[in-house]
């Protein structure tokens, strides 16, 4: 192994300078970014984008329109899911309070990822034969169709991940235009979290004959359901 | 491994023969490369894009001892434990250890050049704690004992029934052959794998310096069941895959996803700081970050090569150029193919004899140039490393003899005259339809298969001076 200061010095040599002790003055970054006019707009182009890349999304505006969404996306569905599991939808332990009534009014009953067990390979197992992960989303991108989901102990990272299915909650005020705003906003709070995810659609792959095939290792089906206030 | 052992030429001439890898390079590089056109033409200033691309990696390498400080410090201060490897036996010895001591029984792998470039895959094997590649492509070429032959679709030279025949034996039954149900097997047959992973080994596509975070893209996702399930993580990065924050990262992801696969971002893209917070459910608790040097900080201090390090490895130049498209990566022999990997290859390797040809897979075109985001000047690079190649004196014997004649004549005008008067009657045994088709070694070994002008019976020379006199 070698010792830091002596591999940095090894470069600074290379360069032909001592390594500087100051951040360097940042070079300047001049790109037009894409920009939307307001909330509906990004809204409205976030589900474009997100539908295009084989998602399913909807906007919502009342605890109606939230249950009549998911009765029309899953229908019984959950019903027969919960007769051999009846811990088929997993969820963060904390989801927007429009999407906690509607489970409720449903009946379909949530399980806690991080509750469901203490030994983790007992929860991954648990997240890997659910049917529906669920969880809330801190930001979208309009421009790319994009979920950000910022890690947290409330949250778990496999319910996004191991289950077929993964259906995200997001605001519309959330949506932002483009990567540079959301990247500009999580750096504005810190040191960022363990890990922040983003999700553009579907898992997919190419990689043989240059077919398109979906799901290879993430979710299958993705749906985002927009909520306006 | 079988294309290890061939010639240069015999590898050329096995891809030349194979009709199907042909046509699946073309199909696949055109199709990534218009993605690309699609996406970068989308965002209406392309070229300031770039700009901005080639200033960020220009900044990052004329100051990457700052930026490498600063990012192992923001690591370490968190308790990431941070190994710098000199070469790849250090790095392979560094991974190898972390394994063992751990007694690790599944490893699992993401995509990552960099453990292919210290073919670390191998040495696992022989310690018994062989390492899953994750990736489908990348399964596919590791079950079948082949290296890479495109950076980002590693196995788009096999066909599907190739691969329903590699999968024939894990699965136990037959297979059809139709994707769907190869990507379906896969999915189950990882699955397991990933819920039992001990340690997971990811490659790095950015780290950021300032925050001390690492950056991952997948389109299938198994980047994240790597980096979220295994109680242990360790990450491979190139020691020049740097930006100095999330605002140049903006740049970097956008410039990547659009060049690579046509994407506006990856369907994945994962900005880790680890370890996990002590409260957080998932991901790993002990994360081992390895930095690789092997001869990049030579590269560093070469002005003449020094950009070959801005290269954020998104695989545009492969697609464009018409040695690639024409014999895929395996014919190169080498672990990074296309342009840029016939650029870095020698000067990391540092070894003319084995790499010595690669400089010379290239018609010079400039479309690898064209097609780079951060604008490396790849076919400049690739005149130079002929240049640095001959100045080593590596050129083949006859080679040399050949220009050491040409240099002779060329700076005696009579005996030129003479030579070129005894070549005009030489010639004629070998001469069809005005084209030397013909002749002695060492001339056959360019007529083997191709023709040359034939030396006109009346030098230039003489020409000129009798236009002269008739005035
Ligand atoms: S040299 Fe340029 S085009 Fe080629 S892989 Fe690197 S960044 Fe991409």
């Amino acid at each position: 192994m070698t010792n830091t200061n002596e591999f940095i010095n090894h470069l600074a040599s290379k360069l032909g300078r001592p390594t500087p002790i100051e951040t360097p003055p940042p070079v300047e970054i001049s790109v037009p970014q894409y920009r939307l006019s307001n909330t509906e707009e990004r809204a409205s182009i976030f589900l474009q984008n997100w539908q295009a890349l084989g998602g399913k999304g909807a906007i919502v505006k009342s605890d109606n329109d939230m249950l009549q969404c998911l009765k029309e996306w899953f229908g019984d569905l959950p019903v027969t899911w919960f007769k051999d599991n009846p811990q088929a939808l997993i969820a963060w332990d904390m989801l927007p309070s429009i999407a906690e009534s509607a489970f409720s009014t449903l009946n379909w009953p949530l399980t806690r990822y991080t509750q469901s067990s203490l030994d983790p390979r007992d929860r991954y197992s648990i997240a890997a034969h659910a049917e529906l992960g669920i969880t809330s989303s801190d930001l979208g991108i309009a421009l790319s169709g994009t979920i950000v989901m910022n890690s947290d102990p409330l949250r778990g990272r496999a319910v996004s991940l191991l289950p077929p299915r993964h259906l995200a909650f997001i605001e519309t005020t959330k949506i932002r235009n483009n990567l540079f705003e959301v990247l500009e906003e999580i750096s504005a709070l810190g040191t960022p979290p363990a890990a922040i995810e983003m999700i553009s659609g579907p898992s997919r792959t190419s990689d043989i004959e240059m077919d398109l095939s979906i799901g290879v290792h993430g979710p299958i089906e993705v749906y985002v359901v927009v909520t306006d206030n | 491994m079988t294309m290890y052992n061939l010639t240069t030429d015999q590898r050329v001439d096995k891809a030349l023969a194979d009709n199907f890898l042909r046509q699946a390079t073309r199909r696949a590089t055109d199709r990534l490369r218009n993605n690309k056109y699609k996406a970068s033409d989308e965002l209406g200033n392309w070229e300031e894009w770039r700009n901005a691309g080639e200033t960020i990696r220009k900044h990052v390498i004329a100051n990457l001892d700052f930026y490498l400080h600063q990012l192992i410090e923001q690591m370490e201060k968190r308790g990431v434990h941070v190994h710098l490897a000199k070469t790849p036996a250090d790095a392979v010895g560094i991974v190898r250890n972390i394994v063992r001591e751990h007694d690790a029984k599944n490893v699992l792998k993401s995509k990552s050049m960099i453990s292919e470039e210290i073919h670390l895959n191998h040495a696992l094997e022989e310690d018994g704690a062989a390492a899953v590649e994750t990736d489908l492509g990348e399964y596919i070429i590791q079950i079948a004992g082949e290296p890479p032959s495109h950076i980002i679709v590693p196995a788009m030279h096999k066909t599907r029934q190739q691969v329903a025949d590699l999968f024939e034996p894990i699965a136990g039954h037959a297979l059809s052959s139709d994707t769907p149900t190869l990507t379906r097997f896969v999915r189950i047959q990882m699955r397991e794998q990933f819920l039992r992973g001990d340690i997971g080994i990811t490659g790095c596509n950015f780290a950021v310096a300032n925050t001390g975070s690492i950056v991952m893209v997948t389109n299938e996702g198994n980047g994240r069941m790597v980096s979220t399930l295994p109680r242990v993580q360790i990450t491979l990065m190139g020691m020049e895959r740097i930006v100095p924050s999330f605002r140049e990262l903006d740049i970097m992801l956008n410039l990547l996803a659009r060049s690579a696969t046509g994407q506006r971002l990856s369907s994945y893209t994962t900005i880790l700081t680890p370890p996990k917070k002590s409260a957080d459910s998932d991901g790993p608790e002990e994360y081992h970050l390895v930095i690789l040097d092997h001869n990049r900080s030579e590269i560093l201090g070469d002005k003449l090569f020094r950009t070959a390090l801005n290269c954020i490895r998104c695989g545009a130049c492969f697609n464009v150029c018409p040695v690639y498209r024409q014999l895929g990566g395996h014919a190169y022999g080498s672990v990074y193919s296309g342009p840029i990997g016939s650029v870095i290859t020698p000067l990391l390797e540092k070894d003319w004899k084995k790499w010595g040809h690669l400089p010379y897979f290239s018609s010079l075109c400039g479309a690898c140039t064209e097609g780079c985001p951060v604008r490396i000047p790849l076919h400049d690079l690739l005149v130079k490393l002929r240049m640095r190649k001959t100045q080593s004196g590596h050129t083949p014997q006859v080679e040399q003899q050949i220009f050491k004649a040409y240099r002779y004549l060329f700076t005696r005008e009579k005996t030129l005259r003479r030579a070129l008067r005894l070549g005009a009657h030489l010639q004629w045994p070998f001469v069809r339809n005005h084209r030397i088709t013909g002749g002695p070694a060492p001339l056959s070994n360019w007529t083997k298969s191709r023709t040359l002008p034939m030396v006109a019976p009346k030098p230039f020379m003489q020409i000129w001076a009798d236009l002269n006199n008739k005035r």
